[in-house]
């Protein structure tokens, strides 16, 4: 068999050229699975998958002998297609055949190992290196596309320092190696403790705070400065750590220090605390006021949602009961709790209770107040919130009605000497009203009016102890047929059923708001009273008389007015009455307002001055009396105004960076921070930026302008403050201001 | 020609007509030979006229003449091609010169009476066409901001600042934003379609220094443009405050607090009995004061002094409180009771009317005030001092030094409601227009209000100082040119170099330098067109015909042609090479 080896070896390198074919497939899929995932491990998979598809699909194992010899015998001339013959062994070959083999053996021999077999090995690296490139392309558009999601995180995840101070390029920078945040909630908030890398840290109240540093190359010197106070982070081996209890917002940054003392700094960050909100509660399906008659089925259903954001320790009712009134009123106080019992650490409950009244032992006229009150399980004092109050009264059968005494001058008047106002108010709505009524109705109302103005005038005639010709009040029954005077009249308004027999001082109509004590009354009353003859008493306030003469007079214009007032009224002319109305009103007001002078006949005696002493006081003891004090007054915010100006300066590169200038900008930062407590966020970029401008490489005019401008943005106005302005008073001005003085 | 001949190279005259001379005689002697003959005589003439034609060539003789040249456009920025094509029909081949910022016009010898298109020429150029006959016909409307002003050379840190400023050509859903040297928006006005629109900024400064504050006009898609607005922002200085009262009250208590605990400087007095009174020293007053002297009163800025105090002043105190108002510009507030309104002419400067109002209502919240029920009668001299416009004080100038009060009472009141700010508000804008007004030994101004760099750049300097010398940045020195009729008036011109705020400093450390700011050459194009506009408007008036009389009597001095004189010369020397040809 000469030349079978050459034969085997060709087929060798053509199935060694397919695997070589396969790998390059295998390793473009690979690497375009590595590049869209990052991960080695997807890639090393990826490029076996690919290895075996296309392995299997290209069936190197296929190529048999045959094949080769097929292909050597149609692409070389040098077979003269009879390089099968060559694998044939010599015994089975003619000799015509063996002659021909031996040729074509060395003819092939130098030939053979040239020919190359067969092969795609061009487009399988095409297609490895246009994998690659997809690979690329999409890990790109891939980056592009999570970068907005990933790019906040990755960005700000990272604690970076900064030297404080331009360093040489060949010192060594310690670097941070590893952060790391622990937030321990409060137990009670059952929240896991949270592990991150952010140093901006929001988390609750009373939160512990783990910071974790590490370092490479040697630090010293690492503390933590929060809004001016520093604290030290202590060395473990793992590296630094500083442990502390949220209890403010605030803004933190990192120092430390290298082993040549250089200072680095890091940004600033904020802590910002959320407080445990108190729980809410609400009652549902309940009005504020509850009224039960006597007889009534006096129970409430109470029904509570209570919710809160790290659970509920405990709730209850609150419930007060009174009894009485005015000062015999009582109090007492009652917890009770709900019907359902309280899971502890819910962080939503619906809570239930009926309230049996005659369980509370109420009575007719007893009110309850109650409202619920909830915790929740802060600590180390909870949180406590109450519902609204509600009220429920279970109504008195009998009520003792509020009378006015009659000593009280201030008291005196009844209620409806307001009524003239509520009538000229029912009367202005009426003419409002008057386009879209019937005029039937307008007439109608209009002579209501006339009818309420007759009552009140008839009331006020009472005092004036006119005759109630009319019977005009409800309830009122006439009395002209009783020959009485003018002044027993006045009493019937009421108790017209009691008239005849009593004589009552301190009925409604109080009598003493009569002007006078006629003698013909005391008459009267000495059938009554026998004493009263002599011991007409005119210090009793019962009796004095409270109004003065001219007032009767006046009252007696106010009733002739409301005649007029009543007139037009009837006529359906509420628009000519309402001037009579006011006048009416006016005049009762006045008598209402001189009433009240009454109180002021009470008042202070001095003791009598001596004329002869007076104003004549040895002063010759009384020295100046002399007081020395001293403010000091900054203006608001003088530091943060001043570095607005300094950066001015330093934007128009006029001069450059001081010392001083970084001290004025930590004065700023500093009278900004007192500030910015309550808004952390708003000012984080501000306090930043005036941080940023202590590190060297920061302090570029495009960082002072964008400071600047934050800087404006929040700094507040100036107070009002009067201050000497200058100015020039030229020669000329003078004169014409004096020319101006002496001609004016 | 009845004027004679004027040699343009007067000057000359004598050297010539000597040289002249010298070749005439050498000519003579040369041919002294031919004297005999006729041809002799001939040459004579000859060389004689050759040689005064060539002085004549030298000298130029001129003569009087009345100007015929003819008319010429001038085009400047922003002319209209209509009325340029417009003129170009009715003049045929009229000359024009396109116009450019400092260059001398070459056009103006051979025209005397100009076609002015366009904005102008820029105020310093306008020397060039002074004594021409001009037409200026206008051109192109500005668009943009045309005027800027404010209410103030240098606003005061803390005190309201308004600034106006023109438009022209505002298209409706522009705004006008006015914004801080950061580029925080301060105040913005919506602009309305009109043809030009004015519009008012207000702000209070917050910072004191040079600050560059921007005027931007915006629509919805962005800055449309964006205008510096230069603005020094200065800070005032505390006063020194002398508080005399009778009897203490609950006004001048506050009203002390409120002066103390700003940093003022302030002596009260208040009398406890007869001659004897209780002195209280804050931030740093000393020396009681007993009676007012010219030399006790000079140091104070401010004297609050209650109507029992002003009114029981004695002869010689009341003297020598006026004469220090007059001459030292020190502010008097009166604090006023009921019988400050019933003073008489002799003893009040003020006039009151009644209005039966005894409340008064401020602000957003309401805040009512009692006050006395009078009203300032409207006088000339009679200032009122306005808070939220209402008239709650008033003042009258006395010279240098004001007189005021006001109608509130129990202002207190507010301190006590815990609204202070308000308090604060109405007691600065009250002291502040009383106070007396420090006096600054100079004052600049510019005359150029719109500087550029290597422009002119005019300024005035008002002080009674003598001997200045004016400093740039570069430390270059500027003369002064002193005013004949007031001589506290100094003028000077710099030619700035760079943009941005610049300074002029003077030998005498009591004058403040001063700050200008000079715009790029693209910054406010549009304010500069519309001053070169009514520069020229000014200059030459609305008229667009020729003032006739000024070419008419107008007369030049106009050279012979020299072309005479050289033919006569080369007609003489030809003779004088042919002849001796001729002879043999």
């Amino acid at each position: 068999m000469i030349g079978a080896g050459d034969i085997k070896q060709f087929q060798r390198r053509w199935q060694q050229t397919m695997y070589v074919e396969a790998v390059f497939y295998a390793v473009g899929f690979g690497g375009l699975v590595y590049l869209l995932t990052h991960n080695l491990f997807y890639g090393i998979i990826g490029v076996a998958i690919a290895a075996v598809i296309a392995v299997f699909v290209l069936k190197p194992w296929n190529i048999s002998s045959e094949n080769a010899v097929a292909y050597i015998d149609a692409h070389l001339p040098q077979a003269g297609y009879s390089s099968g013959l060559l694998l044939s062994p010599a015994h089975e070959l003619s000799n015509l055949s063996k002659l021909q083999q031996y040729l074509i053996a060395e003819q092939l021999q130098p030939v053979l190992s040239k020919l190359r077999p067969p092969h795609n090995l061009l487009r399988a690296t095409l297609a490895m290196f246009g994998l690659i490139l997809l690979g690329l392309a999409g890990s790109f558009i891939l980056d592009k596309v999570e970068s907005p999601l990933n790019a906040t995180p990755s960005n700000k995840e990272q604690i970076t320092f900064a030297p404080k101070d331009s360093l040489s390029a060949t010192l060594k920078i310690p670097e941070l190696t590893g952060t790391s945040i622990t937030v321990e909630y409060p137990n009670y908030t059952k929240k896991a403790p949270l592990n991150t890398t952010d140093p901006n840290i929001k988390a609750v109240q009373g939160s512990r705070i783990v910071w974790n540093l590490k370092f490479e190359g040697r630090v010293k010197e690492v503390e933590m400065d929060l809004m001016g106070e520093r604290i030290s982070f202590t060395e473990k081996k793992t590296g630094y750590r500083l442990s502390k209890t949220l209890e403010a917002s605030g803004f933190y940054s990192f120092t430390f220090k290298d082993a040549d003392g250089n200072d680095y700094v890091s940004n600033l960050y904020s802590l910002e605390m959320v407080t445990d909100e108190p729980p809410m509660v609400q009652i549902e399906g309940l009005d504020n006021y509850s009224y039960f008659e006597f007889d009534d089925d006096k129970r409430l259903m109470l029904n509570t949602n209570i919710s809160d954001d790290f659970g509920i320790a405990d709730a209850y009712i609150v419930a007060t009961v009174s009894r009485g009134s005015g000062e015999s009123v009582k109090f007492r106080e009652e917890t009770l709790s709900f019907d359902n019992a309280i899971p502890k650490g819910e962080k939503l409950l619906q809570l239930k209770k009926q309230l049996d009244l005659d369980a509370l032992k109420m009575e007719p006229g007893d009110e309850l107040y109650f409202y619920v009150e909830a915790l929740d399980q802060k600590a180390p004092s909870p949180n406590i919130a109450r519902s609204e109050t509600y009220f429920a009264v279970i109504r008195d059968t009998i009520t003792d009605a509020f009378a006015v005494e009659g000593n009280l001058g201030v008291d005196l008047m009844p209620d409806y000497f307001r009524s003239q106002r509520q009538l000229i108010i029912d009367t202005e709505k009426l003419i409002a009203d008057r386009p879209n009524i019937s005029e039937k109705d307008f007439k109608f109302r209009s002579n209501e009016l006339g009818f309420d103005q007759k009552q009140l005038r008839l009331k006020y005639g009472q005092f004036m102890g006119d005759e109630t010709e009319m019977q005009a009040a409800p309830g009122q029954v006439s009395s002209t047929e009783e020959g009485d005077t003018e002044e027993h009249s006045g009493e019937e308004g009421e108790e017209d059923l009691l008239d005849g027999y009593s004589h009552k001082h301190d009925n409604e109509n109080e009598h003493n708001l009569v002007e006078e004590h006629d003698h013909e009354n005391e008459g009267q009353v000495e059938e009554e009273d026998p004493l009263h003859d002599y011991l007409h008493n005119h210090s009793d306030p019962e009796e004095s008389t409270l109004f003065e003469k001219s007032l009767k007079a006046k009252l007696r214009d106010a009733l002739n007015i409301m005649w007029d007032a009543e007139l037009y009224l009837r006529l359906y002319e509420p628009e000519k009455s309402l001037p009579h109305q006011y006048d009416a009103l006016k005049i009762i007001q006045d008598i209402k307002n001189s009433a009240r002078i009454y109180v002021h006949r009470i008042g202070f005696d001095p003791p009598p001055i001596k004329e002869e002493n007076r104003l004549s006081g040895d002063i010759e003891d009384i020295t100046n009396f002399d007081k020395q004090e001293a403010y000091a007054y900054q203006m608001s915010f003088a530091s943060t105004r001043e570095a607005i100006s300094r950066l001015e300066v330093l934007i128009k590169n006029e001069s450059s960076f001081s010392d001083t200038d970084s001290a004025l900008f930590v004065d700023a930062g500093n009278e900004l921070a007192q500030k910015a407590i309550s808004e952390p966020l708003k000012y984080l970029k501000v306090l930043q930026g005036l941080r940023d401008l202590e590190k060297a490489v920061n302090r570029t005019e495009e960082n002072y302008r964008m400071v600047q401008k934050n800087l404006l943005s929040v700094l507040p106005q100036v107070d009002d403050n009067p201050m000497k302005k200058a100015k020039y008073q030229d020669e000329i001005n003078l004169l014409y201001l004096k020319e101006l003085y002496i001609y004016e | 020609m009845s004027d004679g001949v004027v040699f343009l190279n007067q000057h000359l005259l004598w050297p010539v007509v000597l040289i002249g001379l010298l070749l005439f005689v050498v000519f003579v002697w040369k041919e002294w030979s031919q004297r005999k003959e006729r041809r002799f005589w001939v040459k004579f003439v000859a060389a004689f006229s050759a040689i005064v034609s060539l002085v004549m060539i030298v000298l130029k003789p001129s003569t009087h003449q009345e100007a015929t040249r003819g008319k010429a456009i001038i085009l400047t920025e922003g002319y209209r091609p209509a009325q340029l094509d417009s003129l170009t029909a009715i003049y045929k081949r009229i000359p024009m010169e396109e116009y450019t910022k400092g260059r001398t016009l070459s056009i103006l010898e051979d025209a005397d009476s100009l076609f002015l298109l366009g904005h102008g020429l820029v105020p310093f150029d306008l020397w060039q066409i002074q004594d021409k006959s001009v037409a200026f016909l206008g051109g192109k409307k500005v668009g943009g901001w045309t005027a800027i002003s404010s209410n103030r050379n240098e606003a005061i840190l803390g005190e309201s600042l308004e600034i106006n400023a023109k438009y022209s050509n505002p298209k409706i859903g522009h705004l006008a934003v006015l914004t801080d040297n950061g580029g925080n928006p301060l105040d913005s006005v919506p602009f309305e379609e009109l043809g030009e629109q004015v519009v008012t900024f207000r702000t209070t400064p917050k910072v004191s220094g040079e600050f560059v504050y921007h005027l931007l006009v915006k629509n919805e898609d962005g800055v449309l443009s964006d205008e510096p607005l230069p603005l020094k922002v200065v800070a005032g200085e505390p006063l020194k405050v002398l508080l005399i009262n009778t009897f203490p009250t609950f006004e001048t208590k506050y009203l002390k607090n409120f002066l103390t605990e700003r940093g003022h400087e302030v002596l009260a007095r208040t009398q406890l009995t007869k001659g004897k009174y209780k002195f209280e020293y804050f931030n740093g007053a000393s020396n009681p004061i007993y009676g007012f002297t010219s030399e006790n009163l000079k140091d104070y800025d401010l004297l609050i002094i209650d109507t029992d105090s002003y009114t029981g002043l004695g002869r010689a105190s009341k003297a020598a409180m006026e004469e220090i108002v007059e001459s030292n510009g020190l502010g008097v507030f009166i604090q006023p009771n009921e019988s400050l309104f019933r003073l008489g002419d002799s003893n009040s400067p003020f006039k009151f009317n009644r209005d039966f109002l005894t409340e008064i209502t401020f602000g957003e919240l309401e805040q009512t005030l009692q006050k006395y029920p009078f009203t300032f009668q409207e006088e000339v001299r009679t200032q009122e001092v306005l808070v939220d416009s209402a008239a709650v004080a008033a003042y009258v100038p006395v010279q240098m030094g004001k007189v005021g009060t006001t109608l509130l009472q129990n202002t207190y009141q507010l301190v006590l409601d815990g609204n202070e700010p308000l308090y604060a508000h109405i007691w600065t804008q009250i002291l502040n227009s009383m106070a007396k007004e420090q006096q600054n030994v100079a004052e600049w101004s510019s005359i150029t209000k719109y500087p550029r760099p290597d422009q002119p750049f005019e300024f005035e300097l008002y002080t009674a100082l003598n001997d200045l010398t004016v400093k740039t940045d570069e430390g270059e020195a500027i003369s002064l040119l002193q005013d004949d009729l007031m001589t506290h008036k100094w003028t000077g011109t710099q030619y700035p170099r760079k943009t941005g705020w610049n300074q002029l400093q003077v030998s005498h450390d009591s004058i403040a330098p001063f700050s200008y700011f000079v715009y790029g050459r693209d910054q406010l194009q549009s304010i500069t067109k519309s001053e070169t506009l009514k520069a020229n408007y000014r200059a030459f008036g609305k008229t667009s015909s020729f003032a006739a009389s000024v070419s008419a009597t107008k007369k030049e001095l106009v050279p012979i042609s020299p072309l005479w004189f050289y033919i006569v010369l080369l007609l003489c020397m030809g003779w004088l090479w042919l002849e001796p040809k001729l002879v043999d």
